[in-house]
């Protein structure tokens, strides 16, 4: 089974450890590129989302990709972005419902989670847990009838 | 699978593939303007021109554009020759003729050893390469609102009847991809104005954060699907909203539990 990159925002701390593990990771030229994943304060008090792209099984980024520069990579099940293709005209950027597609405005390129190619860091340095890289388990279902 | 010789090293290549794929993968400094992942290639700048030769052709040698010529068996290709860099020296000359005020064209032309055309300077330079990306990407966006207007001396990139682009949707791909940035746009407030038009941009309803225009919005809606509602909130809030979802459901589950 394939595995995935599971959230479970009830263990986030906010630490934040997740957000310079994928800035380092996604260095450009030795500089640390912007971060595809960081924790925000989910409304309630000590409660954290590290929100992160979702890889959508029907993807808005995709679909409105007029270049279609973003694919789905079929070992990972990622969608990634081809920077080489892109042209930066911010349409993933204003159509993903999740905003997880950004702007790193320091390299001027848009950006989104690869799954740093089926091994991602940040789930390497979450410390609580709250970011795992496993197979996802299967929904348990009612038996029917 | 083909397999070539460049600068002397064997490397190989899927059939079909063009050489400036392969010298890039192997990480070959070819200098491109013109080049785009995106679009097909063309051949506009002629930078990328290299000197290929082959066994069988007892010496004698060609200069093709890398960008599209494909790989062949036995292919072998030298893509800083004394004569290819002679070549685009020459190149880069009459570039610079052109456009003696480009930073990007200067710089180029520097690091090839260029510094002072030969040729006559061009008066009223608009430092544009001619090299078509523009108009390409726009047209593979599927928009083609701008195309190269005219001949010769006279070709420009322009919309139709050199009059404000009615297909023009205010995406600023053009003037992303320019190679010299020649392309001019101004974001003011809500207002984009780009090849002579004005767009409304949308404004986040949260933040007040300006995204894209409401034609691109309008287009990505009718071409590709998208509800027009994913474009109410800018990308930060978007997140900020699906953190607080997230948090109102381990909240929810917490309550369940206890």
């Amino acid at each position: 089974m394939k595995s995935r990159l599971i959230v479970t925002p009830n263990l986030c701390t906010g630490c934040r450890t997740c957000e310079l593990a994928c800035a380092f990771a996604h260095s450009v030229n030795g500089k640390p590129g912007r971060s595809r994943i960081y924790p925000l304060p989910a409304g309630f008090p000590d409660m954290w989302t590290p929100v992160v792209c979702l890889h959508c099984d029907d993807p808005a980024c995709a679909k409105s990709c007029l270049v279609d520069a973003i694919t789905r990579i079929e070992e990972t099940g990622a969608m990634e972005l081809d920077n080489e293709k892109c042209v930066k005209c911010m349409a993933c950027v204003a159509a993903c419902p999740f905003g997880c597609s950004l702007h790193d405005a320091q390299h001027d390129m848009v950006v989104k989670c690869d799954l740093c190619g089926g091994d991602p860091v940040c789930a390497h340095f979450c410390p609580t847990k709250a970011l795992e890289y496993r197979p996802a388990m299967p929904t348990k279902r009612k038996a029917v009838g | 699978m083909v397999s070539l010789t460049i600068n002397g090293k064997v490397v190989c290549a899927e059939e079909g593939e063009m050489v400036l794929t392969v010298t890039r993968r192997e990480g070959i400094d070819i200098p491109a303007l013109c080049h785009h992942e995106a679009v097909e290639p063309f051949g506009a700048c002629r930078l990328c021109l290299v000197e290929i030769t082959k066994k069988e052709w007892n010496g004698w040698t060609n200069y093709v554009t890398a960008c599209l010529y494909p790989v062949e068996e036995g292919l072998i290709v030298q893509t800083h020759s004394s004569k290819v860099n002679e070549l685009r020296r020459t190149i880069l000359d009459l570039m610079l003729a052109r456009c003696p005020n480009s930073p990007e064209v200067r710089q180029l032309a520097a690091d090839h050893g260029v510094t002072q055309t030969a040729y006559e300077e061009m008066p009223d330079a608009d430092n544009c390469i001619l090299c078509g990306l523009c108009t390409r990407v726009c047209e593979r966006l599927g928009f083609n609102a701008i195309s190269t207007v005219g001949r010769g001396h006279h070709k420009v990139v322009a919309a139709p009847l050199k009059e404000a682009p009615p297909d023009c949707v205010g995406c600023l791909s053009c003037a992303q991809v320019c190679p010299t940035n020649v392309i001019k746009y101004e974001d003011d407030g809500d207002q984009r104005r780009i090849w002579g038009r004005t767009f409304e941009l949308i404004t986040c309803k949260q933040c007040g954060k300006y995204t894209i225009t409401r034609e691109f919005a309008e287009a990505l809606h009718t071409q590709r699907d998208i509800p027009l509602d994913y474009f109410d909130l800018c990308d930060e809030c978007h997140r900020k909203e699906l953190s607080l979802k997230m948090g109102s459901i381990v909240n929810w589950s917490r309550e369940a539990a206890s």
